[in-house]
């Protein structure tokens, strides 16, 4: 079971940019060990909630704490997963994964060999030598991952990973992404635009409004892990699906005209 | 889907009948061939050419007189010499001007300030036919190495400066927010990220510097010189021997030849990496 001290504590944050609230008032817990998938319409702040608890933006008022820390800039006990993969093309996938442990000052032999099994979780065995270009989008995404997890993160924040990648390579990467999730446990938190694969990924979602951005609903997920594919296919999973799309339907319409005027 | 397939291999098929018949002996050479081929029709061109229709030693030499020309310098001792005196003002100059425009580059691209100050005289220079100056250099300077060293310097370092800035400036960004994310300090962003990026460009920079490197040389040599390809030329040219005069433009075209052949090695090298 997953513990009952708060991994990641979410105390009455707000952000602006200039006049327009982006973020109004979260409050939240995260467990460590949880999967937490956060989704909502564009413009509903859901990136710019990622990126405050990564420290590439400023909380305008609240605060993020990390195991008790207030987070304040970016640091090695998060790994975030990009939407575009952002691997480095003049190094090997190998050196990519290790771009964290080297920047952070702490890439021993013994990190090396981490990152080595990591690369083979992620099924990326043998391809330490080769370079960025030589990698499918579905592969650089695997690096991508493998490179978060190499320093060895307590929250891995992931941002809309696979929302690049055709629809068959996304469903295989989500299996293999909770494959993976298994072997450590780590707290998660996933943002998406697909509903049915928060559904899939999490134990929780948080579905987010918009104007201002905002928690709006927590729903949780109790399909029993592990998930295999065809758990999309179930009744309780269409339900969860249709339950957080009814939440938001209203909301993407809104955006969509928006875009459209 | 077995359809599909048939139809693509016949219009494949139709596709190779449709090249002319007349040139498709040619086609087996390589483009390698091609280029070879015109260097050496070029060459037999201007021997017959310089042999029997302005058969004038005054006003044109064969390639078969240039070579002979070329010998005879190399037998008189003097050749080395004066090849020996060339490559080091280039390379003196070159390397200066590399470091110098690298640095100044980097300068330009992480202060707002230099950019300001800076930016006029080196767009201004840059556009400047700085070669003129050569004279100047050598009644400043000496006839001399040093004033053609500073000629090479000149015409070097301002492509190196433009390029090295603008390689810096169009550092992706979603690649340095992907260090920062890592704790990168800035120090590890431009080390890590902003100047590999950019090696593309300063490469760009450095090809560039070559040939207007080889032309400081001989214009600033042409000027007054002691040793030198261009005191070469000038001599020949004073004596109108042709022969010589072209022997010596032969050599500085083997040399641009080759050190952009040498550089392309390198950067093939160096950035392999890129597609």
């Amino acid at each position: 079971m997953v513990e009952v001290v708060p991994k990641l504590v979410v105390d009455g944050l707000t952000k602006r940019f200039a006049s327009t609230e982006a973020l109004s008032r979260i409050d939240t817990e995260v467990k460590a060990g949880e999967f937490i998938s956060i989704v909502g319409p564009s413009g509903c702040g859901k990136t710019t909630f990622l990126r405050i608890v990564s420290g590439l933006e400023q909380a305008t008022t609240g605060e993020i704490r990390l195991d008790g820390a207030a987070v304040t800039r970016p640091g090695s006990d998060r790994g975030f997963v990009f939407q575009q993969d952002n691997l480095l093309p003049w190094l090997t996938i190998m050196d990519n994964a290790m771009i964290g442990p080297e920047i952070g000052g702490f890439a021993s032999p013994e990190r090396r060999r981490a990152t080595q099994a990591l690369l083979k979780l992620v099924g990326l065995e043998g391809f330490e030598r080769h370079y960025p270009r030589q990698l499918s989008g579905g592969m650089r995404q695997r690096v991508n991952l493998a490179r978060a997890l190499a320093i060895d993160p307590e929250i891995l924040l992931m941002d809309e990973p696979f929302s690049a990648l055709d629809a068959q390579t996304r469903e295989i990467m989500q299996t293999e992404l909770l494959r993976i999730w298994e072997e450590g446990r780590k707290t998660v938190l996933f943002v998406t635009h697909q509903i049915d694969e928060a559904v899939f990924l999490s134990d929780r979602v948080f579905v987010f409004a918009r104007r201002p951005g905002r928690l709006q609903e927590i729903i949780d997920i109790d399909l029993p892990r592990p998930r295999p594919l065809s758990i999309k296919r179930t009744p309780a999973f269409i339900a969860l699906v249709d339950r957080i799309w009814t939440l938001i339907e209203h909301e993407v319409r809104a955006s969509v005209m928006e875009e459209l005027a | 889907m077995t359809v599909n397939l048939s139809v693509a291999t016949s219009s494949d098929g139709a596709g190779l009948r449709a090249s002319p018949v007349l040139l498709r002996p040619f086609a087996r050479l390589s483009r390698v061939g091609w280029s070879l081929g015109s260097v050496i029709g070029g060459f037999a061109l201007w021997e017959i050419a310089s042999r029997f229709l302005i058969a004038n030693k005054l006003f044109l030499a064969a390639p078969s007189q240039i070579v002979m020309a070329i010998v005879a310098l190399f037998e008189r001792g003097q050749l080395m010499r004066h090849i020996a005196a060339s490559a080091s003002e280039f390379v003196l100059g070159y390397l200066a001007a590399s470091v110098a425009g690298i640095l100044i580059g980097i300068l330009l691209a992480n202060s707002t300030v230099a950019k300001q100050v800076l930016q006029p005289w080196i767009s201004g220079l840059y556009a400047t036919p700085t070669i003129a100056l050569a004279p100047l250099f050598i009644l400043w300077l000496g006839i001399g190495i040093s004033s053609k060293v500073v000629m090479v310097v000149t015409l070097v370092v301002f492509p190196v400066i433009i390029n090295t800035e603008a390689g810096l400036r169009t550092t992706p960004n979603e690649l340095v927010e992907m260090v920062r994310c890592f704790g990168a300090s800035r120090r590890q962003v431009f080390l890590r990220v902003a100047l590999p990026s950019a090696l593309p460009f300063i490469f760009a920079g450095l090809k560039l510097g070559i040939g207007r490197g080889l032309i400081g040389v001989v214009v600033a040599e042409l000027f007054g010189s002691r040793a030198g390809v261009g005191q070469i030329i000038s001599q020949a040219a004073d004596a109108f021997n042709m022969p010589q005069l072209f022997a010596g433009v032969i050599i500085l075209a083997v040399a641009g030849v080759g050190l952009t052949a040498a550089f392309g090695w390198l950067e093939g090298r160096l950035l392999h990496w890129k597609d």
